[in-house]
Protein backbone atom coordinates (compact mmCIF):
# COMPACT_ATOMS: atom_id res chain seq x y z
CA UNK A 1 0.00 0.00 0.00
CA UNK A 2 0.84 3.18 -0.61
CA UNK A 3 2.50 5.55 2.28
CA UNK A 4 1.41 8.92 0.62
CA UNK A 5 -1.52 8.93 -2.18
CA UNK A 6 -2.62 12.06 -4.09
CA UNK A 7 -6.13 11.04 -5.33
CA UNK A 8 -7.55 13.19 -7.97
CA UNK A 9 -6.53 16.45 -6.72
CA UNK A 10 -7.25 19.91 -8.50
CA UNK A 11 -5.75 22.88 -7.36
CA UNK A 12 -4.26 26.25 -8.29
CA UNK A 13 -3.74 29.67 -7.39
CA UNK A 14 -6.31 32.45 -7.29
CA UNK A 15 -8.26 31.48 -10.71
CA UNK A 16 -5.65 29.67 -12.49
CA UNK A 17 -6.26 25.77 -11.77
CA UNK A 18 -2.69 23.99 -12.59
CA UNK A 19 -3.57 20.70 -11.15
CA UNK A 20 -6.71 18.61 -12.98
CA UNK A 21 -6.97 15.72 -11.12
CA UNK A 22 -3.54 14.23 -10.78
CA UNK A 23 -3.27 10.62 -9.35
CA UNK A 24 0.17 9.52 -7.94
CA UNK A 25 1.46 7.12 -5.11
CA UNK A 26 4.30 6.76 -3.46
CA UNK A 27 5.64 3.27 -2.08
CA UNK A 28 6.97 3.08 1.44
CA UNK A 29 11.02 2.54 0.82
CA UNK A 30 11.04 3.35 -2.48
CA UNK A 31 12.25 6.50 -4.70
CA UNK A 32 9.74 7.65 -6.35
CA UNK A 33 10.04 10.30 -9.48
CA UNK A 34 7.60 12.77 -10.72
CA UNK A 35 9.29 14.21 -13.90
CA UNK A 36 7.95 16.75 -16.09
CA UNK A 37 8.46 20.11 -18.30
CA UNK A 38 8.78 23.46 -16.94
CA UNK A 39 5.03 24.20 -16.37
CA UNK A 40 3.88 20.98 -15.74
CA UNK A 41 1.94 21.71 -12.41
CA UNK A 42 4.72 19.70 -9.98
CA UNK A 43 5.78 22.11 -7.51
CA UNK A 44 1.87 23.03 -7.38
CA UNK A 45 1.27 19.23 -6.43
CA UNK A 46 3.93 19.59 -4.02
CA UNK A 47 2.49 22.65 -2.22
CA UNK A 48 -0.91 21.05 -2.46
CA UNK A 49 0.43 17.87 -1.00
CA UNK A 50 2.01 20.03 1.68
CA UNK A 51 -1.08 21.87 2.29
CA UNK A 52 0.36 25.40 1.43
CA UNK A 53 -1.99 26.07 -0.96
CA UNK A 54 -5.07 24.13 -0.63
CA UNK A 55 -6.98 21.51 -2.73
CA UNK A 56 -9.77 22.50 -4.58
CA UNK A 57 -10.88 18.97 -5.11
CA UNK A 58 -9.52 15.54 -3.99
CA UNK A 59 -7.31 14.54 -1.37
CA UNK A 60 -4.04 13.64 0.23
CA UNK A 61 -4.00 10.77 2.55
CA UNK A 62 -0.47 9.56 4.51
CA UNK A 63 -0.50 6.39 6.30
CA UNK A 64 -4.54 5.68 5.55
CA UNK A 65 -5.62 8.88 6.87
CA UNK A 66 -6.54 11.92 5.23
CA UNK A 67 -4.68 14.80 5.76
CA UNK A 68 -5.87 16.64 3.12
CA UNK A 69 -6.46 20.00 5.59
CA UNK A 70 -3.95 19.69 7.97
CA UNK A 71 -1.84 22.86 7.48
CA UNK A 72 1.84 22.16 6.29
CA UNK A 73 3.50 22.48 10.02
CA UNK A 74 0.89 19.67 11.17
CA UNK A 75 2.23 17.74 8.40
CA UNK A 76 5.82 17.99 9.15
CA UNK A 77 5.13 16.96 12.19
CA UNK A 78 3.85 13.42 11.03
CA UNK A 79 6.70 13.02 8.83
CA UNK A 80 5.76 14.41 5.76
CA UNK A 81 8.36 16.72 4.69
CA UNK A 82 9.52 18.95 1.81
CA UNK A 83 12.49 20.74 0.85
CA UNK A 84 11.15 23.04 -1.18
CA UNK A 85 12.14 25.02 -4.75
CA UNK A 86 14.84 27.45 -4.27
CA UNK A 87 16.07 25.75 -1.15
CA UNK A 88 14.42 28.35 1.24
CA UNK A 89 17.04 28.45 3.57
CA UNK A 90 17.03 30.83 6.52
CA UNK A 91 19.84 33.68 4.95
CA UNK A 92 20.10 35.47 8.20
CA UNK A 93 20.53 31.99 10.25
CA UNK A 94 23.84 30.18 10.76
CA UNK A 95 24.21 26.54 9.14
CA UNK A 96 23.78 24.99 12.91
CA UNK A 97 20.64 27.07 13.26
CA UNK A 98 19.24 25.62 9.73
CA UNK A 99 20.05 22.44 10.49
CA UNK A 100 18.44 22.90 14.51
CA UNK A 101 15.26 24.48 12.76
CA UNK A 102 14.89 21.31 10.43
CA UNK A 103 14.73 19.48 14.20
CA UNK A 104 11.83 21.65 14.95
CA UNK A 105 8.97 18.86 14.76
CA UNK A 106 8.42 17.00 17.96
CA UNK A 107 9.03 13.85 16.66
CA UNK A 108 12.44 15.10 15.15
CA UNK A 109 13.72 16.59 19.09
CA UNK A 110 15.20 13.18 20.46
CA UNK A 111 16.99 12.65 17.68
CA UNK A 112 18.94 16.00 17.23
CA UNK A 113 22.31 14.93 18.09
CA UNK A 114 22.14 11.85 16.03
CA UNK A 115 21.27 13.21 12.69
CA UNK A 116 23.69 16.39 13.16
CA UNK A 117 25.97 14.29 13.46
CA UNK A 118 25.22 11.74 10.53
CA UNK A 119 24.21 15.13 8.11
CA UNK A 120 27.74 16.03 8.94
CA UNK A 121 29.24 12.84 7.65
CA UNK A 122 26.95 13.62 4.61
CA UNK A 123 28.08 16.69 3.88
CA UNK A 124 31.19 17.14 5.70
CA UNK A 125 31.03 20.97 3.92
CA UNK A 126 28.41 21.75 5.91
CA UNK A 127 30.28 21.00 8.64
CA UNK A 128 33.46 23.30 8.00
CA UNK A 129 30.89 26.12 7.54
CA UNK A 130 28.41 25.64 10.14
CA UNK A 131 28.94 28.92 11.80
CA UNK A 132 28.50 30.83 8.26
CA UNK A 133 25.21 32.50 7.46
CA UNK A 134 22.96 30.22 5.30
CA UNK A 135 22.51 33.13 3.00
CA UNK A 136 26.69 33.13 2.46
CA UNK A 137 27.07 29.71 1.02
CA UNK A 138 27.87 28.50 -2.52
CA UNK A 139 24.04 27.08 -4.21
CA UNK A 140 25.62 23.80 -4.32
CA UNK A 141 26.26 23.79 -0.47
CA UNK A 142 22.81 25.66 -0.14
CA UNK A 143 21.31 22.55 -1.49
CA UNK A 144 23.05 20.61 0.82
CA UNK A 145 22.18 22.69 3.87
CA UNK A 146 18.36 22.17 2.20
CA UNK A 147 18.43 18.46 1.97
CA UNK A 148 20.49 18.55 5.30
CA UNK A 149 17.64 20.47 6.89
CA UNK A 150 15.03 18.51 5.60
CA UNK A 151 16.64 14.89 6.75
CA UNK A 152 17.11 16.83 10.32
CA UNK A 153 13.39 16.47 10.37
CA UNK A 154 13.26 12.96 10.92
CA UNK A 155 11.08 12.44 7.96
CA UNK A 156 9.15 9.27 7.28
CA UNK A 157 8.26 11.10 3.21
CA UNK A 158 10.75 13.09 1.98
CA UNK A 159 9.95 15.40 -1.42
CA UNK A 160 12.71 17.06 -3.02
CA UNK A 161 11.96 19.75 -5.40
CA UNK A 162 14.16 20.38 -7.72
CA UNK A 163 17.51 18.87 -6.10
CA UNK A 164 19.64 19.66 -9.31
CA UNK A 165 18.44 22.78 -10.71
CA UNK A 166 21.26 25.04 -11.25
CA UNK A 167 24.31 22.30 -9.88
CA UNK A 168 27.30 21.09 -11.72
CA UNK A 169 26.60 17.68 -12.31
CA UNK A 170 29.45 16.47 -10.36
CA UNK A 171 27.19 17.44 -7.33
CA UNK A 172 24.24 16.39 -8.43
CA UNK A 173 25.86 13.35 -8.61
CA UNK A 174 27.11 13.48 -5.04
CA UNK A 175 23.32 14.30 -3.85
CA UNK A 176 22.00 11.34 -5.97
CA UNK A 177 24.42 9.48 -3.69
CA UNK A 178 23.29 10.85 -0.38
CA UNK A 179 19.65 10.02 -1.27
CA UNK A 180 20.96 6.22 -1.87
CA UNK A 181 21.63 6.44 1.71
CA UNK A 182 18.73 7.70 2.99
CA UNK A 183 16.52 5.07 0.89
CA UNK A 184 18.69 2.32 2.48
CA UNK A 185 17.74 3.79 5.78
CA UNK A 186 13.93 3.41 5.00
CA UNK A 187 12.98 6.98 3.91
CA UNK A 188 10.22 7.34 1.19
CA UNK A 189 11.49 9.41 -1.29
CA UNK A 190 10.04 11.68 -4.17
CA UNK A 191 12.18 13.84 -6.56
CA UNK A 192 10.81 16.22 -8.50
CA UNK A 193 12.89 17.38 -11.60
CA UNK A 194 12.94 18.96 -14.73
CA UNK A 195 16.31 16.67 -15.05
CA UNK A 196 14.48 13.71 -16.51
CA UNK A 197 17.18 11.36 -17.61
CA UNK A 198 18.54 11.87 -14.47
CA UNK A 199 15.50 11.62 -11.99
CA UNK A 200 14.57 7.96 -14.04
CA UNK A 201 17.96 6.94 -13.60
CA UNK A 202 18.18 7.06 -9.74
CA UNK A 203 14.60 6.16 -9.28
CA UNK A 204 12.13 3.06 -8.44
CA UNK A 205 9.42 4.27 -9.69
CA UNK A 206 8.06 7.30 -11.93
CA UNK A 207 5.46 9.58 -13.01
CA UNK A 208 5.19 11.56 -15.85
CA UNK A 209 2.49 15.37 -15.18
CA UNK A 210 1.57 16.89 -18.38
CA UNK A 211 -0.81 19.59 -18.16
CA UNK A 212 -1.65 18.84 -14.44
CA UNK A 213 -2.56 15.65 -14.89
CA UNK A 214 -0.16 11.90 -14.81
CA UNK A 215 -0.10 11.43 -18.45
CA UNK A 216 1.97 8.44 -17.83
CA UNK A 217 3.40 6.24 -14.59
CA UNK A 218 5.33 3.05 -14.39
CA UNK A 219 9.08 1.46 -13.61
CA UNK A 220 11.48 3.94 -14.25
CA UNK A 221 13.89 1.80 -16.27
CA UNK A 222 10.73 1.00 -18.02
CA UNK A 223 9.76 4.95 -18.67
CA UNK A 224 13.40 5.86 -19.67
CA UNK A 225 12.80 3.25 -22.85
CA UNK A 226 9.13 4.40 -23.50
CA UNK A 227 9.30 5.87 -26.79
CA UNK A 228 7.53 8.80 -26.27
CA UNK A 229 9.14 9.99 -23.26
CA UNK A 230 12.19 9.57 -24.89
CA UNK A 231 10.70 12.06 -28.06
CA UNK A 232 9.34 14.17 -25.61
CA UNK A 233 11.43 14.40 -22.51
CA UNK A 234 14.97 12.82 -23.32
CA UNK A 235 15.68 14.32 -27.04
CA UNK A 236 16.01 11.51 -28.76
CA UNK B 1 27.95 73.40 30.99
CA UNK B 2 26.58 71.80 33.62
CA UNK B 3 23.57 72.39 32.40
CA UNK B 4 23.90 70.94 29.09
CA UNK B 5 25.43 67.73 30.77
CA UNK B 6 22.61 67.53 33.04
CA UNK B 7 20.17 67.81 29.73
CA UNK B 8 21.93 65.26 28.06
CA UNK B 9 22.09 62.62 31.00
CA UNK B 10 18.50 63.46 31.27
CA UNK B 11 17.69 62.48 27.33
CA UNK B 12 19.49 59.70 27.51
CA UNK B 13 17.62 57.93 30.40
CA UNK B 14 13.93 58.82 28.83
CA UNK B 15 16.09 57.85 24.84
CA UNK B 16 15.84 54.02 26.95
CA UNK B 17 12.23 54.20 27.38
CA UNK B 18 12.04 55.63 23.81
CA UNK B 19 13.62 52.64 22.39
CA UNK B 20 11.70 49.95 23.89
CA UNK B 21 8.58 51.34 22.48
CA UNK B 22 10.74 51.43 18.94
CA UNK B 23 11.35 47.89 19.88
CA UNK B 24 7.44 46.74 19.50
CA UNK B 25 6.88 48.49 16.14
CA UNK B 26 10.20 47.81 14.56
CA UNK B 27 9.97 43.94 15.81
CA UNK B 28 6.29 43.99 14.54
CA UNK B 29 7.87 45.57 11.28
CA UNK B 30 10.70 42.89 11.27
CA UNK B 31 8.77 39.91 11.87
CA UNK B 32 5.07 40.12 9.84
CA UNK B 33 6.12 43.61 7.68
CA UNK B 34 3.01 45.31 9.33
CA UNK B 35 3.11 48.74 10.03
CA UNK B 36 1.28 48.93 13.63
CA UNK B 37 -0.79 51.97 13.60
CA UNK B 38 -2.50 51.12 16.88
CA UNK B 39 1.16 51.75 18.25
CA UNK B 40 0.52 54.79 20.03
CA UNK B 41 -3.13 54.02 21.32
CA UNK B 42 -1.73 51.00 22.98
CA UNK B 43 1.49 52.95 24.09
CA UNK B 44 -1.65 54.74 25.73
CA UNK B 45 -3.28 52.45 27.20
CA UNK B 46 0.01 51.06 28.73
CA UNK B 47 -0.18 54.37 30.67
CA UNK B 48 -4.10 54.58 31.75
CA UNK B 49 -3.11 50.20 32.98
CA UNK B 50 -0.57 51.53 35.50
CA UNK B 51 -2.64 54.76 36.16
CA UNK B 52 -6.07 52.52 37.33
CA UNK B 53 -3.74 49.71 39.07
CA UNK B 54 -2.20 52.63 40.77
CA UNK B 55 -4.85 54.59 42.01
CA UNK B 56 -7.91 52.06 41.71
CA UNK B 57 -6.36 49.07 43.64
CA UNK B 58 -3.26 51.01 45.11
CA UNK B 59 -0.85 48.51 43.84
CA UNK B 60 2.53 49.84 43.42
CA UNK B 61 2.61 51.49 39.85
CA UNK B 62 6.22 48.93 39.26
CA UNK B 63 3.75 45.95 39.76
CA UNK B 64 1.95 47.92 37.65
CA UNK B 65 3.94 48.11 34.71
CA UNK B 66 4.47 44.10 34.95
CA UNK B 67 0.65 43.66 35.02
CA UNK B 68 0.42 45.86 31.81
CA UNK B 69 3.38 43.54 30.31
CA UNK B 70 1.37 40.59 30.89
CA UNK B 71 -1.95 42.28 29.66
CA UNK B 72 -0.40 44.06 27.03
CA UNK B 73 1.06 40.70 25.36
CA UNK B 74 -2.28 39.32 25.85
CA UNK B 75 -4.04 42.30 23.56
CA UNK B 76 -1.37 41.93 20.81
CA UNK B 77 -2.12 38.51 20.31
CA UNK B 78 -6.25 39.26 20.45
CA UNK B 79 -5.47 42.11 17.72
CA UNK B 80 -3.49 40.15 15.64
CA UNK B 81 -5.97 37.40 15.40
CA UNK B 82 -8.76 39.31 15.23
CA UNK B 83 -7.56 42.21 12.92
CA UNK B 84 -4.12 41.14 11.35
CA UNK B 85 -4.55 37.19 10.42
CA UNK B 86 -6.82 37.63 7.90
CA UNK B 87 -5.09 40.41 5.96
CA UNK B 88 -1.66 39.29 6.64
CA UNK B 89 -1.14 38.74 2.84
CA UNK B 90 -2.94 41.19 1.22
CA UNK B 91 -1.43 43.93 0.03
CA UNK B 92 0.19 46.88 3.00
CA UNK B 93 -2.89 49.20 2.43
CA UNK B 94 -4.67 45.97 3.91
CA UNK B 95 -2.41 45.87 7.42
CA UNK B 96 -2.38 49.53 7.12
CA UNK B 97 -6.36 49.84 7.47
CA UNK B 98 -6.61 47.25 9.65
CA UNK B 99 -4.25 48.37 12.38
CA UNK B 100 -5.59 51.85 12.15
CA UNK B 101 -9.15 50.49 12.86
CA UNK B 102 -7.98 49.56 15.84
CA UNK B 103 -6.35 52.98 16.55
CA UNK B 104 -9.69 54.14 15.74
CA UNK B 105 -11.85 51.89 18.79
CA UNK B 106 -8.98 52.18 21.21
CA UNK B 107 -9.06 56.05 20.53
CA UNK B 108 -12.86 56.36 20.54
CA UNK B 109 -13.96 53.55 23.50
CA UNK B 110 -11.00 55.71 25.54
CA UNK B 111 -11.93 58.94 24.65
CA UNK B 112 -15.28 57.94 26.06
CA UNK B 113 -14.43 56.10 29.16
CA UNK B 114 -11.64 58.61 30.75
CA UNK B 115 -12.04 61.44 28.90
CA UNK B 116 -9.51 63.30 26.89
CA UNK B 117 -8.62 65.32 30.65
CA UNK B 118 -4.84 64.57 31.72
CA UNK B 119 -3.93 62.28 34.27
CA UNK B 120 -0.52 61.17 36.05
CA UNK B 121 0.91 59.11 38.23
CA UNK B 122 1.06 60.73 41.77
CA UNK B 123 4.17 58.93 42.85
CA UNK B 124 7.71 59.51 43.78
CA UNK B 125 11.03 57.96 44.32
CA UNK B 126 12.75 61.17 45.16
CA UNK B 127 15.88 62.09 43.54
CA UNK B 128 19.83 61.52 43.96
CA UNK B 129 22.16 64.14 43.11
CA UNK B 130 25.58 62.59 41.67
CA UNK B 131 27.83 66.00 41.58
CA UNK B 132 26.92 68.79 39.26
CA UNK B 133 23.46 66.47 38.47
CA UNK B 134 20.51 65.43 39.64
CA UNK B 135 19.06 62.46 38.18
CA UNK B 136 14.64 61.75 39.16
CA UNK B 137 14.56 58.45 40.41
CA UNK B 138 11.26 57.22 38.32
CA UNK B 139 13.42 58.27 35.03
CA UNK B 140 16.76 56.07 36.47
CA UNK B 141 14.17 53.31 37.48
CA UNK B 142 13.19 53.60 33.43
CA UNK B 143 16.23 53.00 32.13
CA UNK B 144 17.00 50.07 33.65
CA UNK B 145 13.93 48.60 33.27
CA UNK B 146 14.13 48.97 30.01
CA UNK B 147 18.21 47.92 29.77
CA UNK B 148 16.56 44.94 31.43
CA UNK B 149 13.85 44.85 29.03
CA UNK B 150 16.63 44.86 25.78
CA UNK B 151 18.44 41.92 27.61
CA UNK B 152 15.36 39.86 27.97
CA UNK B 153 14.41 40.54 24.60
CA UNK B 154 17.43 39.15 23.42
CA UNK B 155 17.77 36.29 25.41
CA UNK B 156 14.29 35.20 24.37
CA UNK B 157 15.17 35.66 20.60
CA UNK B 158 18.02 33.87 20.65
CA UNK B 159 18.28 31.56 23.56
CA UNK B 160 14.60 29.90 23.53
CA UNK B 161 12.92 27.45 20.67
CA UNK B 162 9.73 30.21 20.55
CA UNK B 163 12.72 33.07 20.21
CA UNK B 164 14.27 31.22 17.36
CA UNK B 165 10.70 30.61 15.75
CA UNK B 166 10.32 33.81 15.46
CA UNK B 167 14.09 34.77 13.60
CA UNK B 168 12.86 31.93 11.49
CA UNK B 169 9.41 33.40 10.83
CA UNK B 170 10.78 36.67 10.11
CA UNK B 171 13.28 35.36 7.75
CA UNK B 172 10.92 33.20 5.56
CA UNK B 173 7.79 32.09 6.75
CA UNK B 174 7.23 29.17 4.52
CA UNK B 175 10.22 27.50 5.14
CA UNK B 176 9.61 27.30 8.79
CA UNK B 177 6.35 26.40 8.42
CA UNK B 178 7.91 23.22 6.18
CA UNK B 179 10.00 22.80 8.86
CA UNK B 180 6.99 22.57 11.31
CA UNK B 181 6.72 25.96 12.65
CA UNK B 182 2.99 26.79 13.96
CA UNK B 183 3.79 29.95 11.90
CA UNK B 184 0.00 31.43 12.86
CA UNK B 185 1.03 31.12 16.58
CA UNK B 186 4.36 32.67 16.43
CA UNK B 187 2.99 35.75 14.08
CA UNK B 188 0.08 36.24 16.90
CA UNK B 189 3.49 35.62 19.71
CA UNK B 190 5.37 38.34 17.88
CA UNK B 191 2.41 40.68 17.40
CA UNK B 192 2.22 40.46 21.01
CA UNK B 193 5.85 41.26 22.15
CA UNK B 194 5.74 44.34 20.10
CA UNK B 195 2.06 45.07 21.60
CA UNK B 196 4.06 44.44 25.17
CA UNK B 197 6.79 46.64 24.72
CA UNK B 198 4.62 49.38 23.76
CA UNK B 199 2.41 49.34 26.88
CA UNK B 200 5.13 48.41 28.86
CA UNK B 201 7.12 51.86 27.35
CA UNK B 202 4.07 53.75 27.93
CA UNK B 203 3.41 52.04 31.39
CA UNK B 204 7.34 53.57 32.50
CA UNK B 205 6.42 56.90 30.96
CA UNK B 206 3.68 57.54 33.09
CA UNK B 207 5.69 57.28 35.84
CA UNK B 208 6.92 60.07 35.15
CA UNK B 209 5.07 62.36 32.17
CA UNK B 210 1.24 63.37 32.61
CA UNK B 211 -0.88 61.77 29.95
CA UNK B 212 -4.16 61.69 27.82
CA UNK B 213 -6.21 58.85 26.42
CA UNK B 214 -4.54 60.65 23.22
CA UNK B 215 -0.78 61.07 24.67
CA UNK B 216 0.18 57.86 22.70
CA UNK B 217 0.46 59.78 19.34
CA UNK B 218 3.27 61.79 20.13
CA UNK B 219 5.32 58.92 20.99
CA UNK B 220 4.09 56.59 17.83
CA UNK B 221 5.33 59.49 15.57
CA UNK B 222 9.08 59.31 17.76
CA UNK B 223 9.34 55.54 17.52
CA UNK B 224 8.79 55.66 13.80
CA UNK B 225 11.74 58.14 13.83
CA UNK B 226 13.70 55.76 16.18
CA UNK B 227 12.70 52.79 13.96
CA UNK B 228 14.20 54.20 10.30
CA UNK B 229 17.18 56.05 12.39
CA UNK B 230 18.08 52.54 13.70
CA UNK B 231 17.14 50.14 10.70
CA UNK B 232 13.27 48.76 10.56
CA UNK B 233 13.20 45.47 11.72
CA UNK B 234 16.11 45.55 13.69
CA UNK B 235 15.60 46.02 17.21
CA UNK B 236 19.15 47.14 18.83
CA UNK B 237 19.32 49.91 16.06
CA UNK B 238 16.01 50.94 17.35
CA UNK B 239 17.30 51.18 21.49
CA UNK B 240 20.74 53.30 19.94
CA UNK B 241 17.52 55.49 17.97
CA UNK B 242 16.16 55.64 20.75
CA UNK B 243 19.19 57.03 23.13
CA UNK B 244 19.69 59.66 20.03
CA UNK B 245 16.37 61.06 20.06
CA UNK B 246 16.69 61.16 23.66
CA UNK B 247 19.93 63.14 23.62
CA UNK B 248 18.42 65.54 21.23
CA UNK B 249 15.43 66.02 23.28
CA UNK B 250 17.86 66.74 26.07
CA UNK B 251 19.54 69.25 23.72
CA UNK B 252 17.93 71.12 21.83
CA UNK B 253 15.83 73.27 24.26
CA UNK B 254 19.32 74.41 25.75
CA UNK B 255 19.59 76.82 22.59
CA UNK B 256 16.33 76.89 20.98
CA UNK B 257 12.68 76.75 22.27
CA UNK B 258 11.08 73.35 22.96
CA UNK B 259 7.93 73.47 20.40
CA UNK B 260 11.32 72.97 17.71
CA UNK B 261 12.18 69.45 19.11
CA UNK B 262 9.52 68.03 17.11
CA UNK B 263 10.48 69.78 13.89
CA UNK B 264 13.74 69.12 14.26
CA UNK B 265 13.23 65.30 14.57
CA UNK B 266 11.37 64.91 11.86
CA UNK B 267 14.02 66.96 9.37
CA UNK B 268 16.05 63.83 11.04
CA UNK B 269 13.74 61.69 9.69
CA UNK B 270 13.44 63.13 6.16
CA UNK B 271 17.49 63.45 5.87
CA UNK B 272 18.26 59.60 6.95
CA UNK B 273 15.11 58.30 4.48
CA UNK B 274 16.99 60.37 2.02
CA UNK B 275 20.68 59.88 2.98
CA UNK B 276 20.73 56.29 4.49
CA UNK B 277 17.01 54.80 4.08
CA UNK B 278 18.40 51.41 5.47
CA UNK B 279 18.99 53.49 8.98
CA UNK B 280 22.39 54.08 10.69
CA UNK B 281 22.69 50.37 12.20
CA UNK B 282 20.93 48.59 9.00
CA UNK B 283 17.73 47.31 8.13
CA UNK B 284 16.32 43.53 8.34
CA UNK B 285 16.79 42.79 4.76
Amino acid sequence: MAILEIRDVASGYGEVQILWGAKMGLEKGQLTSLVGANGAGKTTMLRTVMGLIKPWEGSVWFDGKDISHLPAHAKAELGVVLVPEGRQLFTDMSVEENLEMGASPVRARPHIKRNLEKVYEMFPRLKERRAQKGGTLSGGEQQMLAVARGIMAEPVVLMIDELSLGLAPVLVLGLFESLQQLKREGITLLLVEQNVQMALAVSDYGYVLAHGKVELQGPSRELARDDHVRAAYLGM
Amino acid sequence: MDFLFASIIDGLLLGFVYGIAAMGLTLIWGVMNVINLAHGPIIALGMFGVYLIFTGLGVNPYIGVVLVAVLGLLLGMLIYYIAVHRVINAPHLSTLLATFSINMIIIGLGTAVFSASPRNVDFSLGSMTLGPITLLGSRVVAAVASLLITGGLYAFLYKTRQGRYIRAVANNRDAAELMGVPSTKILALSFGLGTMLASVAGALIATFFPFTILAGGVYELKSFVIGVLGGLGNPIGALFGGLILGVLEGIIPTFMPTTWVPVLEFVLFVLILLVRPQGIFGAKK
